[in-house]
């Protein structure tokens, strides 16, 4: 899946990626590897900025630790930043039912 | 672990571009990358190679962390705020019929070029190209907008001037941005 594919989407999945505790910026980029099945095909350098403009914007803290005698800087969900997760992953689930309706000629779910 | 030397010029062009904590944190991320490759049989130049391109090209990089830079949104949302606060300093001194005022020429002076020079300031700060040259021009026009936030109520409202509502609204405005403005240069030392 190419990254065209997933703009829009692409603070939500970091996000997710961060909610069962910290991660740094490799670890992340591994989780959506595995969690995907190997289907994202993300330019891994692009990751590093989403994650300073999710710490800009308070959804995520970062701080540094040394491992292994190199300084390694971790990320970690804030509280402001559980609840944009789950207005993410509503919105998603929207757009996906939305996308899903279209592309199979199926009717959109009634709410009743 | 010595650097291969694809990594070590690929950091270094990365270095050119952005500060050393940015640079140190990818440089992180593009060693796990290599190793990862060397693990799955792929010799050190192959494995250089392959984790290059998975980082992506420097310049792309190095656009997206200007992107997010410290400083920029400020700078966007400071540019926006400009006329209104401008206007009501425009509005408060028409009603106060500056002209008539007797003051020496060096302040009419600095009120058209110190404010022209923010202005061009934060346009650099908000559009340009370099993650360095966007954050400088930041902290210079957020330095310069906090003076000019506190001279001119400084200057009008403290000898007793402060005497109309279009001069109250517009000290009211310029705290408001002072405010905005200190608090978007302590996060541009943070980072």
């Amino acid at each position: 899946m190419k990254a065209e594919a997933l703009k829009g989407h692409l603070d939500g999945m970091l996000l997710a990626a961060l909610e069962d505790g910290p991660r740094h910026g490799y670890a992340v980029i591994e989780h959506l590897r595995t969690a995907s099945g190997g289907h994202l095909d993300l330019p891994t350098g692009t990751i590093y900025p989403a994650l300073h403009r999710l710490e800009r914007a308070g959804l995520v803290a970062g701080s540094w630790s040394v491992v292994e005698g190199r300084r390694r800087r971790s990320y970690t969900l804030t509280d402001a930043g559980r609840p944009a997760l789950e207005g993410r992953r509503a919105e998603w689930k929207t757009f996906a039912s939305a996308v899903g309706a279209v592309l199979e000629a199926r009717p959109w779910p009634n709410p009743a | 672990m010595a650097e291969p030397r694809l990594i070590r010029d690929y950091l270094a062009d990365l270095n050119a571009r952005l500060p050393e904590g940015i640079v140190e944190e990818l440089r992180d991320g593009i060693e796990q990358t290599y190793r990862r490759h060397l693990d799955a049989g792929l010799d050190q130049y192959a494995a250089e190679r392959a984790a290059i391109a998975e980082f992506g090209p420097p310049a792309a990089i190095a656009a997206a962390f200007t992107d997010a830079a410290p400083g920029r949104s400020a700078a966007r949302t400071l540019l926006r705020l400009g006329p209104v606060v401008g206007g009501c300093w425009a509005a408060a001194l028409i009603n106060a019929r500056a002209w008539t005022w007797t003051i020496p020429m060096i302040i009419p002076s600095a009120v058209a070029v110190v404010p022209a020079t923010v202005i061009a300031l934060l346009i650099t700060a908000a559009f340009a190209p370099h993650y360095r040259a966007a954050r400088r021009a930041a902290s210079a026009a957020l330095i310069g907008l906090v003076a000019i936030d506190v001279a001119l109520p400084g200057t009008l409202a403290l000898p007793g001037l402060l005497n109309s509502w279009p001069l109250i609204l517009a000290t009211g405005l310029s705290l408001a941005r002072t405010g905005l403005a200190i608090r978007a240069l302590r996060r541009i030392r943070l980072n």
